[in-house]
């Protein structure tokens, strides 16, 4: 980020510069109006669309002509059947209609049977309509064309989130297509003020994205900073909301995700109605959360379903191993080769035991069992189903077992590293547990340079990133740092609902009441002790 | 500009990656010792010998190699290494020359000092100990009664693997109060009003017999006792032992103590008692009658009857008070005969009663301080002990007894 800044000032011209070089081999085209005679609008559609084996021109020869354009396989045949080809081919204008011509007027409002019409009258609305899972039906004589909805791919049902898994909480996750992600969402929260504002990014893919918040409780801070961000971006193909996240994050050099993504559609509603704002994207079930803070990376959805004093204690969990998962291998190498004082004398001597006849250094020791351990890792993710327990019950075998026989890595060591795996796993969020796996491995190398002090330097240096770090414009450690007291309740601990009566803080708009206060459970309200 | 940053950054990386690790150390490069022996030799030279552990014979771990059953191979886990020297490091560099690996003195938990040498004195060997930052002021400190510290580490311990861990947990289970063991050596050794003691221990897990054939060697003998206390003199020198009864007593009265079982016969009743103490407290009273200065030592306690060897219905109060002044009478003897063999004997004041005078009476303790030692020999000394029974236990009476034996 800093080199931009100098390239920034050492070219005065640079966002001239930029603008000129960054301009996509696409350009828009300048719209085309469509013209009166079918057979001129046909050929220059035909024309646009050459080499497009699946798009359809079928051409139903009454008075006057109809053209229809679609794309083969976007659009449901069947009721394109019944709805457009049935009416016109066999039953005709509608009484009292016959005298007169067939206009883009009658289709519209008498003949095609779809919910969503709608009437164009360019060639480049034409297209576009086409591309999107329309059908187009051009009349004869008319300079306008009917664009309807009949969409009809193939799409996945829902399913139960495969990446989000929960024991308690609905079971349904986003999938492919925006329309039913949006659906999702609508189903939950079911008042005007859920607002859906609609874009389209990529020239080439032209891909439809959703900003999504709710009007009076978002941010509009945060959500003009989402809309600037998001309007900035000149690329060709979105394919996967991960490529706007690196757009739109606030920086890249942070191994730690500025942006939340999930599948879960709960959790999309909770960050609403908290005040955040969802950005969805079609063809991907991951949608993105801005703003996120370093907590939520720690919170699993399920934290909200089941009761406070559970949740609290999974939590204190949780927070344990997330610190395990980040510093246990680095503290092992660091207290066994320069700190042995610090370790209980009868570990120290079972240590010393178990460390007999290792050919490598514990630093290196360490430092290889780690890297099979995430070799292990990536390399299970990978693999097919059937061949992946395979590989399981090698790397158990190889790495537990045969390793420690061999003599050549010690027990303590592969016991550390399973911790550390079991422990970094427990990060609910996949994309900041991956922080911490990543952020280990220089901790390792600075406990095995300089001991407790390398890792003290270590946490100094992170802190001070993440202190430092911003998501749209929210404190990454908000609200511990800057702390805000009314919004701890859902950090550490998670405080009963009733209690949590404010909207966090730290990045909610001005309405902040959520909850009425003074809902606590008490027998002499129910007057069951009257 | 960009290139020296990343020069700088360069810079800076090497300034970690080859400075780094100078001192780190594989544990399996280290002799890891946990007791540390002191001795006189000749020519007013040292003898240091260390107990280091041998990691491998150690079983549970994996062992080197794993190649054998069970981990454990034949043989001691442990080993002993000892040197002479001008002083202790000039020893210590000589026993480094004796061993593969970097001797660890970290972890060591335990100092044992020859009874030779601590007649002679220890106070021209101490400073090592509170110098190095890697040794801790926990260490216990112990004296071999007759014997060398080098022929005590050599000891095996049948139920430690590592003797020196017998050492410590056989001191541990006399009820005394966990000590800093060196720290508390110095302090006492640094205060004016109160003389240094350390445990002793013994080679051996009976006291030698009369009849018992004194041929052999201490190296035979399997296991050691503690075999008292060693008491100091205001100079560090040994000047002579109590026995454990006597140790007990003398921590009581100088507040070291945390249990201790009283047994008592009960004269009226041709029976004993014992009773476990566990609210144990004193205090020393000193009063001034002109020229003589007169302690008066309450010895407090509440504890639990558990053993009761007389007909006595315990249920009853008037038996308890019986007990109690048994008891009582027992704690008193036994720990006027300590102070007064303490003070007629030995003439160092290790419990304290000087530092009484410090606290009470600081212009007193100008005067008499100087000659302290002397003051304290002609001390008048009066013990009290009162000790409530605070438990009988599950029963009164003892089983045993038909109705008409116990007396209510």
């Amino acid at each position: 980020m800093r080199w931009f800044k100098h390239q920034k000032h050492s070219h005065p011209g640079y966002t001239a510069n930029r603008m000129k070089s960054t301009e996509l081999p696409l350009p828009e085209q300048q719209p085309i109006a469509l013209s009166a005679e079918l057979s001129m609008n046909e050929s220059l559609l035909k024309e646009t669309f050459q080499g497009c084996s699946d798009i359809v021109f079928r051409v139903i020869e009454s008075s006057p002509k109809v053209l229809l354009v679609y794309a083969d396989g976007l659009i449901d045949t069947k009721t394109l059947d019944r709805t457009v080809l049935t009416p016109i081919l066999y039953y005709g204008k509608p009484d009292g209609l016959n005298e007169a011509p067939i206009t883009g007027q009658i289709i519209q409002e008498q003949l095609v049977a779809a919910a969503q019409l709608q009437t164009v009258s360019t060639i480049n609305d034409v297209i576009d309509g086409v591309l999107k899972a329309n059908v187009s039906l051009l009349v004869d004589g008319e300079n306008k064309s009917v664009i309807a909805d009949l969409k009809g791919f193939e799409r996945r049902s829902v399913e139960e989130p495969a990446a989000e898994v929960s024991v308690r909480g609905p079971r349904d996750g986003f999938t492919e297509t925006l329309r039913i992600n949006t659906s999702l969402i609508r189903r939950r929260i079911r008042t005007p003020k859920l607002k859906m504002e609609s874009m389209t990014i990529g020239q080439v893919s032209r891909t439809d994205i959703v900003i999504v918040y709710i009007d009076g409780i978002v941010s509009n801070t945060i959500l003009e900073e989402v809309r600037n961000r998001i309007g900035r971006i000149q690329m060709d193909g979105v394919l996967e909301s991960g490529f706007i996240e690196e757009f739109i994050e606030d920086t890249t050099w942070s191994p730690f995700p500025q942006i939340q993504n999930t599948e879960r559609p709960d959790i999309v509603c909770a960050s609403l109605l908290e005040g955040k704002v969802t950005i969805i994207v079609d063809n991907t079930p991951f949608a993105l959360i801005v703003p996120m803070t370093f907590w939520t990376g720690l919170q699993a959805v399920e934290d909200y379903y089941e009761r406070s004093i559970y949740t609290t204690f999974v939590r204190f969990i949780r927070y344990s191993l997330f610190n395990i998962a980040l510093l246990l291998p680095s503290l092992y190498v660091a207290l066994s080769t320069f700190h042995q004082q610090l370790i209980p004398m009868n570990l120290l001597i079972s240590i010393a035991n178990s460390r007999e006849g290792v050919p490598f250094p514990t630093f290196v020791e360490t430092m290889l069992m780690e890297f099979m351990f995430e070799g292990l890792r990536e390399a299970g993710i990978r693999l097919p189903k059937a061949v992946g327990s395979a590989v399981s019950i090698v790397g158990a075998l190889v790495i537990g077992q045969a390793a420690v026989q061999a003599g050549i890595v010690s027990a303590p060591v592969v016991i550390i590293v399973a911790t550390t795996g079991i422990a970094s796993f427990a990060i609910p969020r996949y994309n900041f547990g991956t922080a911490y796996r990543l952020l280990r491995f220089p901790m390792l190398i600075l406990s095995g340079l300089l001991g407790l002090y390398g890792i003290i330097g270590g946490i100094f240096v992170l802190i001070i990133h993440l202190v430092g770090l911003r998501s749209f414009g929210v404190p990454y450690m908000s609200p511990v740092v800057p702390q805000i007291s009314q919004s701890l309740k859902d950090v550490f601990i998670r405080a009963p609902r009733w209690s949590m009566t404010d909207r966090p803080a730290n990045f909610s708009g001005d309405n902040k009441k959520r909850i009425l206060e003074g809902q606590q459970p008490n027998p002499t309200q129910g007057g069951a002790g009257k | 500009m960009n290139r020296t940053r990343g020069r700088l950054c360069l810079a800076l990386s090497l300034l970690i990656v080859i400075t780094g690790c100078w001192d780190s150390t594989e544990v399996n490069d280290l002799a890891i010792e946990l007791a540390w022996g002191i001795d006189k030799a000749p020519n007013q030279k040292l003898m240091i010998s260390t107990q280091a552990i041998i990691p491998a014979k150690i079983s549970g771990g994996q062992g080197g190699g794993g190649t054998e059953e069970g981990g454990a191979s034949a043989g001691k886990p442990y080993f002993v290494v000892a040197s002479d020297g001008m002083n202790t490091l000039d020893a210590v560099q000589r026993i480094q020359s004796k061993l593969s690996r970097q001797v660890y003195r970290g972890h060591r938990r335990v100092i044992v000092i020859g009874e030779a040498m601590a007649r002679q004195g220890i106070k021209d060997i101490l400073d090592t100990y509170t110098r190095d930052p890697n040794l801790k002021l926990r260490t216990d400190i112990f004296v071999v009664k007759g014997n060398s510290a080098k022929n005590f580490l050599n000891v095996s311990y049948p139920l430690e693997n590592i003797p020196a861990l017998g050492v410590l947990g056989e001191y541990n289970q006399l009820g005394t109060l966990m000590e800093l063991g060196l720290m508390s050596f110095l302090l006492a050794a640094t205060s004016e009003g109160t003389s240094p003691t350390v445990p002793a221990v013994a080679i051996g897990m009976s006291p030698p017999s009369k009849k018992e054939d004194k041929g052999r060697s201490p190296a035979d003998e399997e296991g050691f006792r503690i075999a008292g206390t060693a008491l100091f003199n205001k100079d560090l020198k040994l000047v002579g032992f109590l026995n454990v009864e006597e140790g007990r007593a003398m921590r009581w009265v100088s507040g070291r103590l945390k249990k201790i079982t009283v047994p008592a016969a009960v004269p009226q009743e041709k029976g004993n008692v014992s009773m476990d103490l566990y609210k144990i407290d004193r205090k020393i009273e000193p009063v001034v009658q002109g020229d003589n200065i007169k302690f008066l030592v309450t010895l407090t306690g509440g504890g639990a009857i558990r053993e009761n060897n007389t007909r006595l219905d315990l249920t009853q109060t008037e038996n308890i008070a019986l007990l109690e002044d048994a008891l009582n009478k027992q704690v008193e003897e036994t720990v006027l005969r300590t102070i007064t063999k303490v003070q007629k004997k030995y003439g160092t004041d290790v419990f304290g009663f000087g530092e009484t005078i410090h606290r009470k009476d600081p212009p007193l303790w100008n005067s008499v301080k100087n000659n302290w030692e002397s003051a304290f020999r002609e001390a008048e000394i009066s013990v009290t002990a009162k000790l409530k029974v605070r438990r009988i236990g599950v029963t009164g009476p003892s089983l045993q007894l038909k109705p008409n034996e116990i007396k209510k």
